[in-house]
């Protein structure tokens, strides 16, 4: 591994800030293993933040508007991905730990003869070897694994874990020459839910909600504003999808996603060791239960015991007003 | 739909309820008191598997493989008697330390063994959550990867699957064979019926070891392209403040003052 080479998933042009995340992280791997920095932007839209991504300091970006990156599932990703590590050399891939990046690596491990760690948050060049930080078993450990030498190796980031950081001297754009393969499973239909919401995974600030809110309104009507006030996104326990008050894309915890964001607000939420190892790596978290003796006392920063219906809309117009003398 | 020749691939997980502990003379997972478990992932794709066997008839088919030490044999009694036909274990002492590389070139190449027209992985492991098995097998075996389906249907030797996206979902046609994941809104896992939990105990549960596969690259520790250096726990969170609130302006000044004192308001 000489060379870093991220990948750019977006849909339209339009990415969320891990993509940046990786654009500086191959940067900086790069410099430590004295090679070049590289990201593969691909399918329509793609020029557009090719574009955007001049802005990061990468050696070059490779593009290809190929529409058939929309129209088949995975393959032509995989194929354009090893297309460039083959051109650019023996290298570390950089891939969003997201569901269609997980499929990406893994396909992609196998194409190139790579090992692969999953899920990392850190990572150090020691030597000849690539050591890659990662959370396990649902965060009850953290491990350290290496990447043995190797032309080529893999991993998969976790958003949040590194920062954006811009600056020059702005890459070059290259074409990536179309592969010339056929493929099986076709994409009908594409459809966006909830377009325009901040994905949970990514926000500053999450605002999640449990079994104590006893139905589907207080989600919308308490949440909701509370969430919009700081800037973050609304989350639920499994009991609130189970029960059908939340789709399952709002799900935090071993069965649903893991959120790390700088604030976590939890409400009606017990904590179960369920819903603890999806947040449990959050910044600060805060609580409102009914139960001072529950679960989640013993790893909230806060814990206000009092009634949630009563506390959060009061809250949630003390930060507006804040925020409102502010701007 | 009939004949349809079903794999489901499960693996056995430390139960993902039990709270995972560190010594920290040994560094490592305090093992007891924590049982065996199936992979939660692993019963929803063993749920779509059974799901499909009982709409395609009694032709249909449903095998269960797994990769792991014997004895988890009896743990795969389970996915018997939850309805699966018959078992496939991969067990040998040399797969001993298989990182992610190894541990999914053994399972390809104990695959190519079993004939199928669908195999359905679950979407994660929950002691690991690599999430790369399933792209690797598919490309192992050159399938198309179509993950986090919600939706299977089979019609004239085609596949059509609604599959959950980041964004909202996807309707995806494939071949058979292909290779599936399961999304948890596939719909909740069957309980064994006690009818089901007696059948169990008369089907087969084959082993195989790696001198029956054809490997042709080394697996266990030395077969692995990673190396695990240590593992820690993670930074202690300590036990906060409680604050009893009386009323709502009460509780919503505790936590704003406690906000604004960490600048986020």
């Amino acid at each position: 591994m000489k060379h870093v080479i991220a990948y750019a998933e977006h849909r339209q042009g339009q990415t969320r800030k891990i993509t940046f995340e990786l654009a500086s992280e191959a940067r900086r791997i790069a410099d430590a293993l004295g090679g070049k920095a590289g990201i593969v932007v691909l399918g329509p839209g793609a020029a557009q933040l090719a574009e955007q991504l001049k802005a990061y300091p990468l050696d070059v970006i490779y593009v290809n508007e190929d529409g058939e990156v929309d129209e088949f599932l995975l393959d032509p990703v995989v194929d354009y991905l090893e297309a460039a590590a083959k051109t650019l050399g023996p290298a570390l891939m950089l891939i969003p730990n997201t569901l269609s990046g997980r499929d990406v690596a893994g396909k992609l491990m196998v194409r190139l003869g790579a090992g692969i760690v999953a899920d990392v948050v850190d990572l150090k060049v020691e030597g000849d070897a690539v050591v890659c930080v990662s959370p396990k078993l649902g965060g009850a450990i953290v491990t350290h694994c290496a990447l043995r030498p190797n032309d080529y190796g893999v991993v998969t980031v976790r958003p949040n874990a590194f920062a954006a950081a811009s600056g020059g001297p702005g890459a070059q754009t290259a074409p990536l020459e179309k592969p010339k393969r056929a493929y099986a499973a076709t994409i009908e239909r594409d459809v966006e839910e909830g377009a325009g919401e901040l994905a949970l995974e990514e926000a500053p600030v999450v605002v999640a909600g449990g079994r104590g809110l006893g139905g589907p309104e207080p989600f919308d009507a308490l949440l909701k504003p509370l969430a919009r006030a700081l800037g973050g996104a609304v989350g639920a326990s499994r009991a609130a999808a189970d029960a059908g008050w939340v789709p399952y894309n709002l799900q935090i915890g071993q069965t649903g996603k893991t959120v790390t964001p700088s604030l976590y607000i939890a409400v009606g939420i017990s904590g179960a060791i369920q819903h603890k190892v999806g947040m449990r790596s959050s910044g600060t978290i805060v609580a409102i239960n009914k139960d001072g003796a529950a679960p989640i006392a013993e790893f909230s920063d806060l814990l206000v015991v009092g009634d949630a219906f009563r506390i959060v809309p009061e809250l949630t117009k003390m930060i507006e007003t804040a925020k409102g003398q502010v701007s | 739909m009939d004949h349809v020749k079903i794999v489901v691939t499960v693996k056995l997980v430390p139960d993902p309820n039990a709270e995972k502990k560190i010594d920290p003379q040994t560094k490592r997972l305090v093992r007891g008191g924590v049982e065996t478990v199936l992979n939660p992932y692993d019963e929803y794709a063993l749920e779509a598997g059974l799901q499909l066997k009982e709409r395609g008839g009694g032709e249909a088919r449903v095998t269960v493989f797994s990769m792991g030490p014997e004895t988890l044999k009896e743990t795969l009694r389970r996915a018997l008697a939850m309805g699966a036909d018959d078992a496939l274990v991969l067990s040998d002492s040399a797969l001993e330390g298989s990182d992610v590389w190894a541990t999914a070139y053994a399972m390809a190449q104990a695959l190519r063994k079993l004939e199928f027209d669908l195999l359905i992985v679950g979407g994660l492991t929950d002691d690991s959550s690599t999430g790369a098995v399933p792209g690797a097998l598919a490309e192992h075996l050159g399938l198309p990867c179509i993950t986090n389906a919600r939706k299977i249907e089979i019609s004239d030797g085609k596949l059509e699957v609604e599959r959950e996206t980041d964004a909202g979902y996807q309707i995806v046609r494939g071949p058979l064979p292909s290779l599936i994941t399961t999304a948890l809104t596939f719909g909740e896992p069957r309980y064994a019926s006690l009818k089901g939990i007696m059948g169990a105990k008369k089907k087969t549960i084959a082993t195989i070891g790696l001198a029956d596969l054809s490997l042709e690259m080394p697996v266990g520790t030395s077969g692995s392209k990673t190396e695990l250096e240590g593992f820690a726990p993670p930074p202690a969170r300590g036990k906060g403040t409680i604050v009893e609130a009386a009323d709502g302006p009460a509780g919503a000044t505790a936590i704003f003052d406690f906000l604004r004192q960490k600048k986020f308001v």
